[in-house]
């Protein structure tokens, strides 16, 4: 198994680069050798080469770097996703596979085009809050953080449903994108050691079978306590 | 008439509160009801000194406190950590006389960095002391970048910037500025070739975001700097940490003056610095500041001796929400060559604000407590699996590792026959909750 942490060292906001560890270990403890690959501006990455991939949040300035860059695996990134190969993007990183980002002081940047939605990010704003959303693939509700500045309009396939925080912008409550296994969510930081059901759903889209899952007794309790805690507060 | 009721009314609830036991925020809040511009129409020392930045704010401000005092200057400043505009009134006003005149040689403002364009479209500060941008409290802050923004807004074309030269993210304050001092320290004995930390904010020049070089780290993001593109460089230093010792437990100055300290750690050597650059601006003599920060204790409870049964220990205050401030206080433990315990409690995540995030603990290199000097590892609090789930991703044997969802229990523990020290790390949110189960000594 060949996972890709694609621009590690500047998409790295709170930890998201968790999530590649919990899947080297859900993954290896089913039995697969696993490598990972980390890399970033100054390389180049044949996109197919790998089972996984995964791109975390920045600030808004490095996502504008990254942005210039990405532009290179717009092909590649579509047919990836045709072809069914998961795909998780955290935080701001979604942004980029929309029409158009529109930064606070009001520049436009062209997206990679995959989707039809657009981002316009506010100046001198945050959106900051934990968040109870119910995801595409299952009842059980994910539980997180986010962190941004920006509203995006436009999604036609949202991935969540919010029931506690924000969503894609202040008027609908749904949030992130997602397409067959491509899983855009504005949830940052390690998103799944905190919720160790979407562990587990992307570890078997990348096994094609159930992954082996006793290992997760400290990731099952913390979820619990955190969706505990939230749920008093909705 | 509208000042004079405003400072009166100040006055009283200031009293008030202070007999009630109630916060400094309050008197202020309420001034600036009665009057929104009362701090323009007061009249301020000449001397108006202003500090933000992420980590060590409380601290540096009262060592220049503590400094210009002790050197015969009267100093008007927040003792009680009050540091947004509200807090600031309250202050400034407590300090005034009826007629609206404040009574010191300096007025010391420690700013929150969020929100200090508010307090200084009020005041125009003399000097702006910027310690450091690092990871702090997510769920207000977002990130570095942005508060940073919020900062740039916060600062007067007049005013001379006091900037930390080691900081790449805090340099760029300092810009195309010639009203600049920089502080920093030289190549240090504790310094790092290789960088360890979880993540390097200093990755990627903060002014064209080409990847940056290090000479040398202090820590994290913290040392020599240079971008491999556009010729952004870490500033050379009119004030200096010229070495350290943290095994005898010393730093010295400018090459000059040895200050042995408290805590043998570089927790606290960029506050000392930084109240060292201030107190020679204003004009005292280096000699007289070391000799006043000397084996220097914060009054703040930032660090605090206590005994649990035979045992001793010291609780390290450190900021949930913020890698770097755990990272330092892990580093004090580490270093202990006698052995040591570790106790780290993680319950409620926020002071201010509600939060379940745990994020930042993926962001703190506990990985260095799989040291020698480390014997034993107690997690405790609500958020104890997360914190074992971290944990679990270090090399540490897990045998060493205890779990603890109840702080008490955690403590009961403790008390033990063990010889070992305790270093207990975590939060003001959490502390009281294990100091109410220790004596403070």
């Amino acid at each position: 198994m060949k996972l890709l942490h694609l621009y590690h060292d500047i998409m790295n906001l709170y930890g998201d680069y968790a999530n590649i560890l919990a899947l080297q270990r859900i993954l290896g403890n089913s039995g697969e050798e696993v490598t990972v690959d980390r890399l970033s501006l100054s390389d180049t990455a044949t996109l197919d080469d790998y089972d996984f991939i995964f791109i975390g949040s920045g600030t808004e300035k490095n996502q504008k770097v990254v942005l210039e860059d990405f532009q290179q695996y717009k092909d590649q990134l579509a047919a990836y996703i045709a072809s069914g190969k998961p795909v998780l993007m955290t935080g701001n990183s979604f942004e980029m596979l929309g029409r158009s980002i529109t930064d606070g002081d009001g520049k436009t940047y062209d997206g990679l085009g995959l989707y039809d939605f657009t981002v316009t990010e506010i100046r001198s704003k945050r959106y900051t809050t934990d968040i109870i959303a119910t995801p595409c693939f299952s009842d059980q509700p994910l539980v997180g953080f986010i962190n941004k500045s920006s509203m995006i309009r436009g999604v036609k396939t949202p991935m969540n449903t919010v029931t506690f925080g924000i969503g894609n912008n202040d008027d609908e409550m749904t949030e992130g994108v997602v397409d067959k296994h491509f899983y855009g969510t504005h949830i940052t930081g390690p998103v799944l050691q905190k919720n160790p059901h979407f562990l587990i759903h992307i570890a078997e889209l990348i096994l094609g079978r159930k992954p082996a899952d006793d290992h997760l007794a400290y990731e099952k309790k913390g979820y619990e306590n955190t969706l505990q805690k939230l749920s008093e507060r909705k | 008439m509208k000042k004079f009721f405003t400072i009166l009314i100040c006055k009283l609830l200031r009293f008030v509160g202070k007999l009630i036991g109630k916060g400094s925020s309050m008197p202020g809040q309420i001034a600036l009801k009665l009057c929104p511009d009362i701090l323009k129409r007061v009249t301020l020392p000449k001397h108006i000194i202003a500090i933000t930045g992420s980590n060590g704010k409380t601290s540096t401000v009262e060592m220049i406190a503590h400094i210009l005092t002790k050197n015969g200057k009267t100093v008007a400043w927040n003792r009680e950590g009050s540091n947004q505009i509200e807090g600031v009134t309250t202050m400034v006003l407590s300090n005034a006389t009826l007629g609206g005149k404040v009574k010191a040689d300096i007025l010391l403002i420690e700013s929150d960095e969020r929100y200090a364009k508010k307090t200084f479209s009020y005041i125009d500060a003399t000097d702006y002391v910027i310690t450091n941008l690092y990871r702090d409290q997510l769920t207000r802050n977002g990130h570095p970048e942005f508060v940073f923004d919020a900062i740039a807004e916060s600062i007067h074309d007049d005013t001379r910037l006091i900037l930390n030269a080691d900081d790449p993210l805090v340099s760029v304050f300092g810009s195309g500025r010639d009203n600049v001092v920089w502080f920093g320290a030289d190549e240090l004995s504790s310094d790092e070739k290789e960088l360890h930390s979880v993540y390097n904010d200093g990755a990627y020049c903060p002014v064209c975001k080409s990847p940056m070089t290090y000479t040398t780290h202090h820590y994290n993001h913290i040392g020599h700097y240079a971008c491999t593109s556009c010729g952004y460089r870490r500033h050379d230093t009119d004030y200096t940490v010229t070495a350290v010792d943290l095994k005898e437990g010393w730093l010295e100055l400018d090459g000059k003056y040895r200050i042995s300290l408290a805590l043998k750690s570089l927790y606290n050597i960029y506050n000392i610095l930084a109240a060292y650059t201030v107190a020679r601006l204003v004009g005292i003599d280096g000699k007289a500041i070391a000799d006043d920060m000397n084996d220097y204790v914060l009054k703040n409870g930032r660090v605090i001796n206590f005994r649990l049964g035979s045992r001793t220990g010291t609780l390290l205050t450190s900021k949930h929400e913020n890698s770097i401030s755990y990272d330092h206080s892990l580093r004090v433990a580490c270093a202990y060559d006698d052995g040591c315990d570790v106790l780290i409690i993680v319950d409620a995540v926020s002071r201010k604000y509600f939060t379940s995030d745990v994020s930042w603990l993926w962001d703190i290199d506990f990985e260095m407590l799989d040291n020698e000097n480390i014997h034993e590892i107690v997690l405790a609090g609500a958020y104890v699996n997360d914190l074992a789930s971290r944990f679990s991703y270090t090399n540490i044997p897990q045998k060493k590792i205890k779990l603890f969802e109840d702080i008490a229990e955690a403590a009961d523990y403790l008390n033990s026959e063990r010889k070992e020290t305790i270093y207990a790390i975590t939060c003001f949110s959490d502390k009281e909750k294990f100091l109410s189960k220790v004596e403070e000594v």
